[in-house]
């Protein structure tokens, strides 16, 4: 119970006192406190805290030292560091203050259970200040009399504690007030100084921790000045065109300082400055004649100073001024060359002299003109021409000579030295040796190997090599006992010049030699274009063309030929830069292949477009090799065949051939033409009774053996049976076989003859009687024979030929009725039937006539098949021919019916009645 | 030993005495641009005359190619301590009178007033040189003109400045005159300085 009440009055005891700390802010004192309060440490030493408890405490609190704790922010200081001294006394000790955090609280744990704070201290760690080290000090004149000093110095390291540092200095007899930086810590200026009385300076630092001062520097101020650069510096011409005056100020008094000076120049546009040399200006002054210049050239000028001993430190450079020197008499003759040109006349040359216009330094002023002396040298006696020209070049029509060309540069001064050239009749003299050229820092210099004699000079020439513009030449002289040289001009990467090099001789000048030469070479803008001029089986010729110099951007090195089957691996072929066609070998045949090509200079190559080709199939001469036997076997096979048939003709002739009966004797020649009507034969055997044709039956076999025909030539033959099927219940008579038999003359008149085979070849068979036969008079009347035996082609062209003229005029009346009659009905099919027929009738007649002619020549047998105007002769030589043969003679003697002799009208025939009807 | 203390006294001699010309030349110029500046803000006549200057020591002095070494930089050293004293007293009258409005005209006295002081400390020196001590200062220097008016005082101070100029010049050449080998002396001869 009583402890309880002691707990509680404890507690309230506690809380009464942190309350009154904050209300009253120390009008009640706290339990105890820590010396030393807020200390400021040294990093790395060690330290010692003391908590010191209230009496006052103790009693009512029952707080001692035994329960104190130690903390660093909140962390517990381990209990080994701490010390109790006496009741009221802890101590703490730390060995290094690194551990040492803020802050650092003394705490303890009432009745060993709540801990409350008694007092807390903020450690603040650092370092003392090192000694300020390298002071140095510098006096910069701001003006005439104003020259303030200021030091700088290395501060150490730092110390994370506030340190301020003083620049400190004094006379020996006086002390001056500090110097404080303002916002860094290592430079001060002192704002006047006063010379030629010794400076201590030092610098002092100073921390919580301490103090350090830097050695002092003791300097006389006037030791260390930078003075002010002079100024107002001008700059006059004087009489000698090599000499300008300087003048200037200074900006330090002699009575505190004598000065040397530095002066530099340089000519304007230039970067690089020279000097006078230094002892020249050593001494004090104000103005300076600088010596040794090129005339007419403009200046700058810019000068510094310093203290004449030496001591000190050396101005800045003043502001630059420019001065031209007067003009001079130009030191040298411009640079003189020539082109020839001997195309106009062969007498005489054109020349173009062009002399180079002369750098500043030697024209020495303003060139007003130039004078140009041209001297024959053959005729010592003639006058020398003179020209005054204000261009750099004169162009001269001069005879075939040698000439003696002098040219001087006049400027307001006077004139130059004279440049000589000769122009020599031809360049005999000794040429240089082993021209070449060599790219080198953004230029192209050339070499050459001097020749024995002593050269005056040398002349380079070149030009940019183009397609697209001409050689435009460029020169430059270059003294004779040089072997190589920069060209001067703006040469072009990637681009070929052409470069000629002169020796010049007293007495003459030897021939050019040249080089070609890239400043920067490229790989080729383009490849070849490569394309093939012959293909063969295993090989082909690829062609192409060379590069322009405008597209090389380099030296070509070679070629790389790249070809390849679709499939296949890529093959690289080198070849010869120099050519433009390569053969391709052991392609393999009828293969496509793609091909391209590749330009190469030092700097790579580049590909042209690829080019596809396919090699051939057969090589040379194997289809010839193929063609010519097949061809003489099959010219063999068609003679051995003509042979055989011709052997065989007879049993030809029996098969194909038949023979036609005699139409004289057959029964329908009793038949008498007046009394048409009497004839009405019932039927065939009416008509030819038995016997009296044997032939007749041959015929029919045929019909029946017509596969000893080719199927071709046996169509038309079909046909006509199928029309004559056809055409009983349709048509009558002649008409409809006509129509069938001759298609052509229903669109055309002019086909006589081959309608009239067509119908010889097609048509059955009439039998004609005719009056005019033997003198008799002719009758209109027809009669038709159920013989299907096809007609002689030659019998029929007889009988064209026999009718004459009369007979075309009679079948057009007979095909303009048959027309008329069939027009709706037949008239079309039968022309659409007829083309197609039409070929094989043919066909089929030059079958006939071929076998008809059986061992005629095949002329013959062509003949036989020409057009109407041929068939007269053609008649002829085929009865000849015929009357030659087997063919029985009253076969075509007895043959008196020609188509031409056929009546105007005809009888309509009905089929089934086997007769015919008078029209 | 004694020859090197010697030597290194001969040489500190000669240096002080180098410098002491170079700053009497330089104060002598200081001096003369004061001037123009004084007459100007002080709104004076440059070809003022001004007569005796009250406590002000006169460079002119008689028979002054007889004067010894010794004497010399005595006469120096009660000069510029007395100029000392003055130009201190015109600089705290020229704050009194124009502030800190002209800072030029005091800044350049304050420079003055410094060489003159660091001159003074030449001379003391060359005088423990001269195995005799410099002799103490007596008192503050002249006593300042109360009794003067404003216009009076402006035209002493112009006396004091100009009086001071002529110091510059006769210590310069005293002093290049002490740099001159006398009978007695191992002092080489230095190279002649202009002030």
């Amino acid at each position: 119970m009583f402890s309880g009440w002691n707990w509680v009055a404890h507690c309230l005891y506690l809380l009464l006192n942190i309350c009154s700390l904050e209300v009253s802010g120390g009008l009640v004192q706290s339990c105890g406190h820590i010396i030393p309060e807020s200390p400021v440490l040294a990093l790395g030493s060690n330290f010692t805290a003391l908590c010191i408890l209230n009496e006052s405490c103790l009693d009512f609190g029952n707080i001692y030292a035994n329960q104190i704790i130690w903390k660093i922010k909140n962390k517990v200081v381990p209990k080994e560091q701490y010390r109790e001294i006496n009741r009221t006394v802890s101590s703490v000790t730390f060995n290094d203050t690194s551990s040492l955090a803020t802050p650092l609280t003394c705490n303890i744990l009432a009745d060993g259970q709540i801990e409350q704070n008694i007092y807390g201290i903020t450690v603040t760690i650092g370092l003392p200040p090192e000694k300020p080290k390298n002071l140095s000090c510098i006096v910069h004149q701001v003006s005439k009399l104003t020259y303030p000093m200021t030091c700088t110095w290395n501060p150490g390291r730092h110390t994370f504690l506030d340190t301020h540092f003083r620049l400190k200095y004094r006379w020996p007899q006086e002390n001056f007030p500090d110097c404080i930086p303002k916002d860094v810590n290592n430079s001060c200026t002192i704002a006047d100084v006063q010379f030629f009385v010794n400076l201590e300076v030092w610098v002092e630092a100073a921390n919580a921790l301490g103090k350090a001062e830097s050695d002092p520097l003791v300097i006389d101020p006037i030791e260390i000045v930078k003075p002010l650069s002079p100024h107002n510096l001008s700059v006059n011409s004087g009489i000698l065109p090599t000499v300008l005056k300087l003048s200037w100020e200074n900006r330090i008094s002699v009575a505190v300082m004598k000065l040397k000076f530095n002066i530099r120049y340089r000519i304007i546009g230039d970067t690089n400055w020279m000097q006078v040399p230094p002892e020249d200006t050593a001494s004090p002054r104000t103005s300076f004649s600088v010596q040794g210049l090129r005339p007419y050239t403009e200046y700058v000028f810019s000068i510094r100073c310093m203290k004449e001993d030496g001591v000190g430190y050396w101005s800045d450079w003043s502001e630059e001024k420019t001065g031209v020197t007067t003009e001079d008499k130009p030191s040298k003759g411009p640079a003189i060359w020539r082109i020839i040109d001997a195309s106009c006349s062969p007498a005489s040359w054109t020349v173009h002299l062009m002399w180079k216009a002369l750098e500043p330094f030697e024209a020495s002023g303003v060139i007003l003109h130039y004078e140009v002396t041209v001297r024959a040298k053959s005729s010592l006696s003639s006058p020398p021409e003179k020209y005054n020209v204000n261009t750099t070049n004169l162009t001269l029509k001069l005879p075939n000579g040698t000439y003696e060309v002098t040219v001087i540069a006049h400027n307001r001064v006077g004139a130059s030295p004279p440049s000589v050239l000769l122009i020599p009749a031809s360049n005999t003299k000794a040429p240089v040796k082993n021209v070449r050229t060599l790219p080198k820092d953004g230029k192209l210099w050339v070499g050459w190997t001097a020749p024995n004699s002593y050269v005056l000079k040398y002349v380079i020439e070149w030009c940019l090599v183009s397609n697209s513009s001409d050689c435009t030449i460029e020169w430059q002289n270059e003294p004779g006992n040089i072997q190589g040289t920069y060209l001067k001009g703006d040469i072009k990467p990637f681009k070929c010049y052409l470069i000629t090099v002169y020796p010049l001789y007293a007495d003459g000048q030897g021939s050019g030699q040249s080089v070609k030469a890239y400043l920067q070479q490229d790989r080729p803008s383009k490849g070849p274009t490569v394309q093939t001029k012959k293909v063969g089986k295993a090989e082909a010729v690829l062609t192409w063309n060379h590069l322009t110099v405008d597209e090389q951007n380099g030296f070509i090195r070679s070629y790389t030929i790249f070809y390849k089957t679709i499939d296949g691996n890529e093959t690289a072929v080198t070849v010869d830069p120099s050519k433009t066609e390569y053969t391709l070998s052991s392609l393999t045949s009828d293969t496509l292949y793609t091909v391209r090509m590749m330009a190469y200079t030092d700097e790579g190559g580049r590909s042209g477009p690829d080019f596809t080709f396919t090699t051939q199939k057969f090589g040379k001469g194997e289809i010839e090799a193929i063609v010519v036997p097949v061809c003489l076997a099959f010219l063999l096979i068609v003679l051995l065949g003509v042979l055989f048939c011709f052997n065989k003709r007879d049993l030809i002739k029996k098969h194909i051939w038949p023979i036609v009966p005699d139409p004289s004797k057959s029964n329908i020649a009793q038949w008498s033409p007046q009394v048409p009507a009497k004839h009405n034969f019932s039927s065939k055997d009416q008509m030819y009774p038995e016997g009296s044709f044997t032939d007749v039956s041959v015929v029919e076999i045929e019909a029946d053996d017509k596969k000893s025909f080719s199927e071709q030539d046996l169509k038309p033959f079909d046909l006509l049976k199928k029309e004559k099927s056809t055409s009983e219940g349709h048509s009558s008579g002649i008409g409809g076989s006509s129509c069938m038999s001759s298609p052509r003359q229903s669109v055309s008149d002019s086909d006589e003859g081959e309608t009239t085979q067509n119908t010889s070849s097609t048509v059955q068979y009439s039998t004609v009687v005719l009056n005019g036969y033997r003198d008799q008079t002719p009758v209109q009347v027809f009669s038709r024979s159920e013989s299907t035996q096809p007609l002689l082609d030659s019998e029929e062209r007889s009988e064209d030929h026999a009718g004459g003229s009369d007979s075309t005029t009679q079948r057009q009346q007979y095909f303009k009725q048959n027309g008329g009659q069939d027009e709706t009905n037949t008239d079309r099919p039968c022309f659409e039937r007829t083309k197609q027929i039409t070929p094989a009738n043919e066909g089929d007649l030059v079958g006939f006539a071929q076998l008809q002619i059986s061992g005629q020549s095949s002329q013959l047998l062509g003949l036989g098949l020409e057009k109407n105007t041929q068939e007269a002769a053609l008649l002829g030589v085929l009865q000849t021919s015929t009357e030659g043969q087997t063919v029985r003679p009253e076969t075509v003697e007895g043959n008196p019916l020609s188509v031409d002799e056929m009546p105007k009208s005809y009888l309509p025939q009905t089929v089934r009645q086997g007769g015919y009807m008078p029209q | 030993m004694a020859a090197a203390d010697s030597s290194s006294a001969a040489l500190r001699r000669r240096d002080l005495c180098s410098r002491g010309i170079r700053l009497a030349g330089k104060m002598r110029s200081d001096v003369i641009d004061l001037l123009d500046t004084y007459v100007e803000r002080q709104g004076l006549d440059a070809s003022a005359s001004v007569a005796v200057v009250e406590g002000v020591p006169v460079a002119a002095v008689e028979r002054w190619d007889e004067q010894t070494g010794t004497q010399r930089l005595l006469e120096n050293l009660a000069a510029y301590r007395a100029f000392r004293a003055l130009l201190a007293q015109m600089l705290e009258e020229q704050r009194e009178q124009l502030g800190e409005a002209d800072a030029a005209l005091g800044r350049a006295l304050a420079a003055v007033l410094l060489q003159v002081s660091a001159f003074a400390y030449h001379l003391e020196e060359l005088l423990r040189l001269e195995s005799r001590g410099p002799p103490s200062e007596e008192g503050a220097g002249p006593p300042p003109p109360s009794h003067l008016g404003l216009f009076e005082r402006k035209l002493w101070g112009l006396g004091v400045l100009r009086e001071l100029a002529q110091w510059a010049v006769r210590s310069a050449r005293d002093l290049r005159q002490l740099t001159k080998p006398s009978p007695g002396s191992s002092l080489a001869p230095s190279p002649a300085e202009s002030p």
